[in-house]
């Protein structure tokens, strides 16, 4: 066995628990979860079916535990771990599943192929068969703590900037973006660009917050890549900032898998949490639920549709939030069918965005996603996940949709400012929308 | 002793390697560590377990059984037909004393069953899909339970089917923790930690 096997078999071990244990053990290959998979509904070649990725798996599993898979191999389709399967692994572990999970709410016996999934990245990490770019942007999020005081005057510049934006845009000379600020209520953790940021400060700025932004972004390729040592010291970094500052609430940006992260899986690694944390959709919900934004919606008067981040949606139970938010500042807001939590996945989650040899890949896994939106006739498409605006966005050049990707709070913002210039021009009362109006 | 009386006690040791069987294997999924979720809960975790073993079990519930509707409702029907014989083999040795409709019963449901068998072989040969997927031990264990499913059919016929009925009983008790028959006992964990999963999210339940 080489050095690199043993490595991959080691870390397998490791993620070997309770849940995974089931999982493959449990699957009764009915098949019956092939059509759930949009991979597979993009390309209905049977290897793209759940069960099929996950039989790669199981194969070398019941070798090393199934007494029959030791004894006679060939009668459960069990066989050694080879270097030439981790190629194939690698293949159906970072590219051919997303880990949107749709296969497991679909699967009879609930069998969790991401969570068999996540232990082949883990296992493929350790052996060094991770794709380099995921590796590499993991690193460069590690480095940045290392080196920032390097960071710091660079990044606060670009914030005194953005600043001023701001002040522009609320017409308040006095509005901050405030970094670093101890003692603040709410850490605002960002991802990388203007974009996250100036919309959540018009917000933070209209509802009063007190607020500080992180010095960190909340993007963690190391859970992309099932490094749970990664992708701690990447969680670490915002989670020490917020105990550091004495915050009693993070707030994330749009993005699902910065959710969770530190949403659901941080708990169990920091033994102190002392905070809760939320996405800025639930925050904003309820801030509109509150009446606490006065909201134009004509300013968004085209038809917009809301895509379901997996890991917000179906994984995050962030289903009806989105949705209080559309009802309130857009006019002619329309579901995609299936949405929720059936709702498909983009095609691009899970890393396949940042990796640029997979653009094909994931323009034929998002061919599920084109026709959904087609149906629903919306010119703009609301997603409150980064990397799935990045693979809408792509997959309207590829497949020229003609439609325009937008976050959620990008919408609020525009019916916002625009109830804002509505009040400066004539004064009215602030539109204000029922809780009973939106659900 | 009579050979029906022989057959009982070959059962009962079959029994008893079944129990040792799936034991072993529950030890082996326990002795796993468990890593519970720390985070706080926006939904209630029993009440995504309960949806998990009820409603989320519907044919209706679910896309993929709403689309494979037959093919789910087949094996609804074969599983409900292996508690038939289950049940079959534990009141066996007073047949002659049960009811009519007792008979009835056990003559429907374990008929029903391997029909739903013999359905399920017959997809499992002619369905592109499911032979790719499928290994010698998944035709085995599938032709062995339909077959004992039918015995138990014969059973409830005609007594004299009984050693035959017991015979195919050892077998496929042995043979539950050995084939892919176990996941009987991993189903359970697996939709448990589907309903806790999804409860603990507020997305099901």
């Amino acid at each position: 066995m080489s050095e690199r096997i043993q490595q991959a078999l080691t870390a397998f071990e490791k993620s070997l628990d309770r849940r995974l244990l089931a999982a493959l053990e449990v699957c009764a290959r009915c098949g019956i979860c092939a059509e759930s998979c949009h991979v597979f509904a993009a390309e209905p070649d049977f290897r793209n079916a759940p069960a099929a990725k996950a039989e790669a798996v199981r194969r070398f599993y019941r070798r090393l535990h199934d007494p029959i898979g030791r004894l006679f191999p060939w009668w459960v389709g069990a066989k050694d771990l080879t270097e030439a399967d981790l190629e194939e692994l690698a293949e159906i572990a970072f590219g051919a599943c997303t880990l949107c999970r749709r296969c497991t709410m679909n699967c009879p016996m609930g069998v969790d192929t991401a969570l068999i999934m996540r232990a082949t990245r883990a296992m493929l990490t350790a052996a060094g068969k991770a794709p380099e770019m995921l590796t590499q942007l993991a690193d460069a999020a590690i480095a940045r703590e290392e080196n920032l005081e390097f960071f710091r005057e660079f990044y606060i510049d670009q914030i005194r900037e953005l600043e001023r934006e701001l002040q522009e845009q609320t017409g308040d000379p006095d509005a901050r973006i405030p970094v670093e600020k101890a003692g603040a209520e709410i850490l605002y953790v960002a991802l990388s660009g203007a974009h996250t940021i100036l919309p959540a400060a018009v917000l933070f700025h209209a509802v009063g917050a007190d607020w500080t932004l992180s010095m960190f972004e909340a993007a963690n390729y190391g859970y992309f890549l099932a490094d749970l040592q990664r992708a701690r010291a990447i969680a670490r970094r915002i989670v020490d900032e917020a105990r550091r500052l004495g915050v009693k609430e993070i707030i994330l940006a749009e993005c699902g898998h910065a959710y969770t992260v530190l949403r659901w899986e941080a708990p169990n690694w920091f033994e102190d949490f002392p905070f809760r944390v939320r996405s800025i959709i639930e925050a904003a919900a309820e801030w509109i639920q509150q009446g606490r934004l006065p909201l134009d919606p004509s300013a968004n008067p085209e038809p917009v549709t809301y895509h379901d981040s997996c890991n917000l949606g179906r994984n995050g139970g962030l289903l009806e939030e989105p949705r209080i938010i559309l009802r309130a500042v857009v006019q002619d807001f329309r579901e995609m069918s299936p949405n929720r939590a059936e709702n498909f996945c983009c095609g691009g989650g899970a890393g396949l965005v940042a990796v640029p040899e997979w653009y094909e890949k994931r323009m034929r896994a998002g061919r599920r996603k084109v026709e959904q939106i087609r149906q629903t006739g919306a010119r703009i498409v609301a997603a409150s996940c980064d990397n799935c605006r990045l693979q809408l966005g792509d997959l309207n050049d590829y497949y020229g949709l003609g439609i325009r990707v937008s976050g959620l709070i990008d919408l609020v913002v525009n019916a916002y400012l625009a109830a804002r210039r509505m009040k400066a021009t004539a004064p009215a009362a602030p539109v204000r929308v029922s809780v009973q109006e939106l659900i | 002793m009579s050979a029906t009386t022989l057959w009982g006690w070959i059962v009962l040791i079959a029994l008893g390697l079944c129990i040792g069987g799936l034991g072993w294997r529950l030890y082996g999924l326990l002795a796993r560590p468990y890593r519970p979720d720390r985070a706080q809960p926006r939904g209630s975790a029993w009440r995504g377990i309960v949806y998990a073993f009820t409603w989320g079990m519907m044919p209706w519930a679910k896309e993929s059984t709403r689309r494979h509707f037959l093919p789910y409702v087949r094996g609804v029907l074969f599983h409900l037909g292996i508690f038939a014989t289950l049940a079959t083999l534990a009141v066996s040795p007073w047949r002659s004393a049960l009811p009519a409709s007792i008979t009835m019963a056990g003559l429907v449901f374990t008929g029903i069953g391997a029909v739903g068998g013999l359905i399920g072989i017959l997809m499992r040969i002619f369905d592109e899909r499911l032979r790719a997927l499928s290994h010698p031990d998944d035709y085995a264990a599938v032709v062995l339970v339909t077959v004992w499913q039918a015995a138990g059919m014969a059973f409830w016929t005609d007594p004299r089917w009984t050693a035959a009925f017991y015979a195919l009983s050892a077998l496929t008790l042995i043979a539950i923790p050995l084939t892919k028959i176990r996941h009987c006992i991993y189903f359970f964990f697996s939709r448990f930690f589907f309903g806790l999963f999804y409860g603990r999210r507020a997305v099901l339940g």
